[in-house]
């Protein structure tokens, strides 16, 4: 089974490959290992495009494969950060004030404990009364649950809304879009209990982990990330090879025609684009601590679209277009805004990168979408190949 | 009743004739007072002053509450301005002038309060007054400060008054007044049941002033005009504190009291027995205080039970400032009448916000109902449109200082600049992905980045206004209640004018015609001799040159900056699917329900206008759910499918 499922998918083996090769070689440059030829802060960076990566990889199997653009990908993977936020931000605060309590000549009581995290946690928005939603921030394994259980939740609920009343094309991509608009404006309201516009803060230090230096730790992302893509590509490598990926891909074509010949299409669809929510929460899960912080801004509509811009360069219905997309887009993202890219002096008027950079991928995109719509990853058909099958 | 008194004695000086020829004897008479008043003393001086019926006596009091009396060491009184050293007096009868050197004059300072007697005295002479800016005047001061005095002269000035607008303000203040502080309950009842009808926030206040209420608490049965009898019950906490700041009940103890108390007990490591260690589980902390408590080291612990006990034995009450239980009654009675018309009031002026929002979403959405509802295309730029719009009314204002008629060459231009930006992009992109709508979402998202940038560099981050000429700033207010800005009359004229128009265009032209065939049957058309490139190109033109109107109109309200079209674009799609595709009435149904419901849900949770788009968001969602098709869905042919 697994001769023949890489055999029938070669770009698997080579896409794993490629990226043990990276993990060995950042790895060993990174400064845990010593040799500090990539900064911690680079490292991050580094872990946090492989985050991008996998979230590209769902939202193209949603798009690329299924045909259905989602614009709301991003706010699973902003859910899935917050729940693990959740759980970074209760368990390193409840540190924090059990070791200033300790101090007291009293032993403080539980009640008392909970009374200064809250405050801790919410004094911000004025509050100190812990909301009913971070109910099992206290638990790591119940937190982690949440990162996969509610943004699949959310998805299934919605899809089975969507999918059943035959929403589909944009007006599918216009309701996701307005999801996803009214979950961040959700997120920002202070009374919801995530701190409104604050959002979750202080997340690159793990609890019981103090004494691991940030070098270290970012390695261990970095490493967590590599496994997470790894893990995510090969599922959705094997959900869109054999029958069940002729299905969806067939769905993406001639949707009709599948329900004509009995299929259910709707089942297809919501298994789809449930599981896809559901990475998309792991990445998010994996991305935030490497951040530090998560806000409510970081899941606004435009968070979504970016994603499918990504997908859309890097070529969509191919896993590895997803994989290039994210990760080329999102590293010269923010290299040209990061200040690096040397300005361009036309003599009347010097073109500076932080200000025109978004101009030139907007029209970047308008261009791919016009003339190549396989993107990047449309690149790796000019390279003829022995046993090719097509 | 030392008030009444003096406006009664007013009443009867004022009525008898004058008998003095001049001011300086009276002022001689009460010299004393006049030159040293205080606020017991004065009223006397003031009642001779007023009393004399005199012309000057306006003038002196004048200039008597603004300190410009000074008496010669002879005691004659004269009015003066100083001058560096010396006085150009005025003498207070004939009004001769002189000059004087200052150092045989002593100026008179009435203290805040004796001025305030003087500046009431004075209105009775202000409000008959024949210049009408003084009347007025008098007339607003005494709404800023009623007091019972002015009652009767205001009464009195009521008849004389030929001005019709400030004679209904006297009666309705002499009203108010009345209602306050007339002697007899009968009329002041009568006062008060005629303030029902009124919904203004004056009226309001004077029958909550009448209604004052002073909260207490007894163990014996409570007396005088009762308004409410509290049952502790409903918030306990609350009112044991009531109880515990009247020195009825000790204190209870909070958390940290007990945690205090415990701390300071501690023997050799150890509270009433227990280890510390064993302190971190509350029953425990309890059962060392309890048993501290026993010993007599700290105050007995007052439980839930004590304190329950505690507040059973008393009695909450609210009593009335006013003793007479009729007038509080017919007050309460006139306050329930006012409120259920302050309410019918609120409905009604929440309705015009409704209607204004739904213009709002109606103008941003018009433009994207043709685009998308007509055509099918998909178009993310359209916000940016909007916001083009709005940056050519600022661009506009820059070189037409003149606000109207910047406004009035902004409106065609934006619609110019706009439509032009839409036709080069149809040609250029929207042509070549006709039939793949997804990508044109993409595309234009492209272009709507792109968009969004250049704005950014071109007019920076900062919001940028955009002034609206001064006939449209301010408000109608139809009442205290009811009140709408002018600029949102505006929008929802234009509104009003752009359905009309496009209906028309749609319906009535040869352009119209040609749209309508061109959508439902292309390659039919071209058949018949249209040629459907141009006629997209027209038609997308239009939908874009209307958002760039209404931009100028929304930038008129909320600020102009390169990130407001984003704000309309969700809400303007919104709009089109939930009124129905392809059909401009539709996109009114829509934009009329989602500009109501939002307001709906803003009204049940006021101070939280984004759970509102939240909520109002996820009802589309539920909504599109039971009628995909929108509320006004195409039928037959027409629909495409």
């Amino acid at each position: 089974m697994q001769n023949t499922f890489i055999a029938k998918n070669p770009s698997v083996l080579w896409f794993l490959l490629g990226l043990s090769l990276f993990t060995v070689i950042v790895s060993i440059c990174s400064e845990a290992a010593g040799t500090a030829l990539i900064s911690t802060s680079f490292l991050k960076t580094l872990g946090k495009t492989l985050c991008l990566c996998l979230v590209a990889v769902a939202m193209d199997v949603v798009w690329g494969y299924c045909g259905i653009l989602s614009l709301g990908h991003f706010a699973f993977f902003g859910i899935g950060g917050y729940a693990m936020g959740m759980w970074l931000m209760y368990d390193r605060t409840k540190d924090i004030v059990v070791a200033s309590l300790e101090n007291n000549i009293l032993p403080a009581t539980m009640d008392e404990i909970t009374d200064a995290i809250g405050a801790q946690i919410f004094g911000v928005v004025g509050s100190f009364d812990f909301p009913l939603i971070w109910a099992f921030s206290h638990s790591l394994t119940l937190q982690l649950l949440a990162v996969i259980l509610v943004p699949g939740l959310l998805a299934l609920v919605f899809g089975w809304l969507a999918f059943r009343s035959r929403v589909a094309g944009v007006y599918l991509s216009i309701l996701t879009q307005a999801m996803t608009l009214a979950l961040s404006l959700y997120f920002f309201q202070n009374d919801t209990g995530l701190r409104g516009n604050n959002g979750l803060s202080g997340l690159q230090n793990i609890p019981g982990l103090e004494t691991v230096s940030q070098a270290t730790l970012s390695l261990w992302f970095f490493w967590a990330s590599a496994v997470a893509l790894a893990a995510g590509y090969l599922l959705f490598a094997w959900m869109t090879s054999g029958k069940f990926g002729s299905v969806v891909r067939a769905i993406r074509d001639n949707e009709a025609r599948v329900r004509f010949l009995g299929y259910h299409v709707e089942s297809y669809k919501l298994c789809i684009f449930t599981t896809t929510a559901m990475v998309a929460g792991v990445a998010g899960a994996l991305y935030y601590p490497q951040a530090g912080i998560i806000n409510p801004a970081e899941i606004a509509p435009m968070a979504s679209i970016y994603l499918a811009v990504w997908v859309a360069i890097g070529g969509r219905g191919r896993l590895y277009g997803a994989v290039i997309g994210a990760a080329v887009v999102s590293l010269m993202s923010s290299w040209f805004t990061g200040g690096s890219a040397p300005d361009i002096n036309l003599g009347i008027y010097v073109v500076q990168w932080t200000d025109w950079w978004l101009m030139l991928l907007g029209l970047t995109f308008v261009a791919v979408t016009l003339f190549f719509p396989k993107g990047i990853g449309g690149l790796f058909d000019l390279i003829p190949r022995k046993g090719d099958r097509r | 009743m030392r008030s009444a008194l003096f406006a009664l004695m007013l009443m009867i000086c004022s009525a008898s004739a004058a008998t003095a020829q001049n001011l300086q004897p009276i002022l001689q008479s009460h010299a004393t007072e006049v030159t040293n008043p205080s606020r017991g003393s004065v009223g006397e001086a003031l009642d001779a002053i007023t009393g004399s019926g005199l012309p000057q006596a306006t003038a002196f009091l004048e200039q008597w509450s603004e300190k410009n009396i000074w008496q010669r060491d002879d005691g004659v009184f004269f009015i003066g301005v100083a001058e560096d050293e010396t006085l150009a007096l005025t003498d207070v009868d004939t009004r001769a002038t002189s000059t004087a050197p200052k150092t045989d004059f002593k100026q008179l300072k009435p203290n805040g309060g004796v001025r305030r007697l003087i500046g009431t005295a004075l209105v009775q002479f202000q409000l008959i007054d024949p210049d009408l800016t003084r009347r007025e005047t008098a007339v607003a001061s005494i709404a800023r400060r009623p007091e019972a005095a002015q009652l009767a002269p205001l009464l009195a000035s009521i008849d004389a008054e030929t001005d019709p607008a400030l004679r209904a303000r006297k009666i309705q203040l002499a009203n108010f007044l009345s209602a306050r502080f007339a002697d007899d309950p009968t009329s002041r009842i009568a006062a008060i049941n005629s303030l029902a009808i009124d919904t203004s926030v004056e009226s309001r206040a004077v029958l909550n002033q009448i209604l004052t209420v002073k909260s207490d608490v007894t163990r014996a049965q409570p007396e005088g005009n009762i308004a409410v009898i509290h049952d502790p019950m409903d918030a306990p906490y609350a009112y044991y504190t009531t109880l515990v700041d009247a020195s009825l009940a000790p204190a209870k103890q909070t958390a940290a009291d007990i945690k205090r108390a415990l701390e300071a007990n501690i023997v050799d490591g150890r509270i009433a027995g227990f280890p510390l260690t064993q302190m971190s589980d509350p029953d425990t902390r309890k059962t060392a205080y309890a048993a501290l408590a026993a010993d007599g080291l700290v105050p007995v612990l007052i439980t839930d039970e004590l304190r329950n006990a505690a507040l059973n034995d008393h009695v909450f009450y609210d009593l009335y400032d006013e003793p007479n239980a009729d007038i509080t009654a017919a007050a309460q009675a006139a306050l329930g009448s006012v409120t259920s018309r302050v309410a019918a009031a609120q409905v009604a002026d929440l309705t015009l916000d409704a209607l204004s929002l739904a213009s709002i979403f109606f103008l941003a959405a018009i433009g994207l109902a043709i685009t998308f509802g007509v055509m099918g295309v998909i178009n993310m730029a359209h916000g940016e449109f909007i916001m083009m719009g709005a940056y050519t009314g600022y661009v506009v204002q820059l070189f037409v200082p003149n606000y109207t008629a910047s406004l009035i060459i902004a409106l065609p231009l934006a619609f110019a600049v706009t439509f032009g930006a839409g036709v080069v992009m149809e040609r250029l992109v929207i042509r070549r992905l006709y039939h793949r709508p997804l990508e044109t979402l993409l595309a234009t998202f492209g272009i709507s980045i792109a968009l969004q940038q250049i704005a950014k560099n071109i007019f920076g981050t900062q919001a940028r206004p955009l002034t609206s000429p001064d006939w449209l700033a301010g408000a109608w207010v139809f009442n205290d209640v009811i009140q709408i800005s002018y600029i949102r009359i505006a929008i929802f004229v234009l509104a009003l004018m752009f359905l009309g128009l496009i209906i028309y265009i749609l319906k009535r032209t040869r352009l119209g015609l040609e749209v309508r065939a061109v959508t439902q049957n292309p390659g039919m058309a071209s058949s018949m001799g249209i040629d459907p490139d141009r006629i997209n190109m027209m038609t997308f033109g239009l939908g874009s040159g209307i958002a760039g109107i209404a931009g100028v109109a929304i930038g008129l309200y909320a600020k102009v900056t390169s990130e407001m079209g984003s704000d309309y674009i969700v809400q303007s799609f919104m709009t089109v699917v939930v009124g129905g595709v392809g059909n401009v009435w539709g996109t009114l149904a829509g934009a009329t329900m989602i500009g109501f419901g939002q307001k709906g849900i803003e009204w049940l949770n006021p101070s939280n206008t984004l759970a509102a788009q939240t909520y109002m968001i996820l009802f589309v969602i539920l909504f599109i759910q039971f009628r995909p098709k929108g509320i006004v869905a195409l039928k037959g042919r027409a629909a495409g499918d």
